[in-house]
């Protein structure tokens, strides 16, 4: 078990010895019981952090926030940033760590065990519970979450409201940390692509319907770009915020900016955004879930991402985010890589 | 009578291998359908899957893709990370129930005039049945 006292402790000596900026971490929100992250730079804050199945959150996009910020500094704080990582968000440092996005030595990471289960998924919790206030959510001894509500407590199953990219994860602990919180638990899910089975079952029609159906609701609202921690590009081809009008801009260059996809959300050019979307996160996404958690409209996002990382373990042998000196998916290839497909 | 359908087909071509055995096919008087609207580009490495589902998303009925054979690049080993690329764009277009009979990769070499044409060939007889490509197609 990850004890907390612990984390708070190893957090308060990191700040005492100014061995870091500041750490990044869970802390009780004010509104009911979902935690936000926090940003803790005295020792006397340490008493904030939190751990619970509720920490569902990947923490890894400060990362990216932190580099940009950093840029912009003359003189910046060369201390590194700590970070509280569980397994899943330890493969999202070391696919940045892979793309040379950040350097090793500008994080010091915090590992927390999930253990026995995972994170909770706050829809089912909901669902669950129907209704009633949930006081306190802790992790059980064994494979389940001991849920506090007004009337007492129960012992929930961790089948019944674990989150379904935990059920299928693949690392339960950190690939890489300075410190680790917890145990390493030796399991492996059946199938970690288990979720992507019925749809692949379904014709080729149906599966048509289905995603017709889902893009078509997308408001381009880019909430899971701006979460996902793997999105980082300066300019995304689905907006051109960063062309550069100026005084001496002629029309003729304006007109001939290439558009790739137009921003009305309507369903050819949605399709077009997640599509290109799930490419470029082909080999680099490690289903931490956050695009579908953040999607006002409950778009099944993370079945795009995970199909294609079935893919790259299917056809070229390839995990995701266990090794920062490999090289990433598609800037290497093997001699045997399958083409039955090319005439 | 109504006009049968003609697909258009989009083809990017490397400049070392396919475009010239495109040519060697145009130079040698093969006949071959005209539905198919060559690009040449540097190197089938170089092609992005947002040029391929542009094509489509402009009107495409359908995309080839065509590379040197492995082991033949001008670029020594541009054409396997093609191979890569667009085995994960092939499988993906297939997940969300596009038609994967639009979307083809082959090998041409210079050499292979004939080849090609084969393909365009069996490529237009492939698509015709199909009718025109609506689902990516642009409309706004």
């Amino acid at each position: 078990m990850v004890n907390l006292e612990e984390l708070k402790e190893n957090a308060k000596e990191l700040l005492k010895q100014e061995k870091v900026k500041y750490i990044i971490g869970y802390k009780r929100g004010t509104n009911g019981l979902m935690p936000v992250p926090a940003f803790i730079k005295k020792p006397e804050d340490v008493e904030n952090l939190i751990w619970d199945p509720l920490c569902i959150y990947n923490l890894t996009r400060f990362l990216v926030d932190e580099k940009r910020k950093k840029a912009k500094q003359k003189n910046p704080d060369e201390r590194p940033v700590g970070l509280i990582v569980k397994g899943c968000d330890s493969r999202a440092v070391n696919v940045l760590l892979q793309e040379k996005f950040i350097n090793r030595e500008d994080i010091y990471i915090i590992g927390i065990s999930c253990e026995n289960t995972g994170v909770v998924d706050e829809k089912k919790l909901v669902k669950k519970l129907k209704g009633k206030k949930v006081k306190k959510i802790e992790f059980g001894k064994k494979n389940g979450f001991i849920v506090s509500t007004e009337d007492g407590q129960v012992e929930v199953p961790s089948s019944e409201i674990l989150a379904e990219r935990c059920q299928e994860c693949i690392a339960h602990f950190p690939v890489v940390y300075d410190v680790l919180l917890g145990e390493k638990p030796k399991r492996k899910p059946d199938n970690p692509f288990k979720s992507l089975e019925k749809m692949e079952s379904l014709s080729r029609e149906e599966r048509w319907t289905f995603w017709k159906e889902q893009l078509d609701k997308c408001i381009r609202c880019y909430a899971c770009r701006s979460t996902c921690p793997m999105c980082y590009c300066d300019e995304c081809v689905v907006d051109t915020i960063n062309f550069a009008v100026t005084a001496d801009t002629t029309a003729e260059e304006k007109a001939q900016k290439i558009k790739w996809v137009e921003k009305s959300p309507v369903l050819s050019e949605n399709f077009v955004y997640h599509f290109i979307r799930a490419i470029h996160l082909a080999g680099r996404c490690i289903d931490c879930g956050e695009c579908e958690r953040v999607c006002p409209l409950d778009i099944p996002l993370r079945f795009l991402n995970k199909k294609l990382e079935k893919e790259a373990k299917e056809l070229f042998g390839y995990d995701v985010g266990f090794d920062p000196d490999r090289p990433s998916l598609v800037s290497c290839f093997k001699e045997e890589d399958p083409e039955d497909f090319i005439r | 009578m109504a006009e049968e359908f003609e697909p258009k087909i989009v083809a990017f071509l490397c400049k070392w291998c396919s475009s010239a055995g495109s040519d060697l096919a145009g130079v040698s008087r093969m006949e071959y359908p005209p539905n198919v609207v060559p690009i040449t580009v540097m190197c089938s490495g170089s092609i992005s899957p947002l040029y391929i589902l542009s094509a489509f998303n402009k009107g495409a009925d359908g995309v080839l893709v065509s590379g040197c054979h492995p082991g033949d690049c001008h670029y020594i080993k541009g054409n396997l990370y093609a191979r890569r690329r667009i085995a994960l764009v092939k499988e993906l277009l297939e997940f969300i129930g596009f038609e994967p009979k639009r979307f083809q990769m082959s090998w041409v070499s210079a050499a292979e005039g004939s080849k090609y044409t084969q393909i365009i060939k069996d490529f237009v007889s492939q698509l015709k049945p199909l009718g025109p490509q609506t689902e990516l197609r642009r409309n706004l």
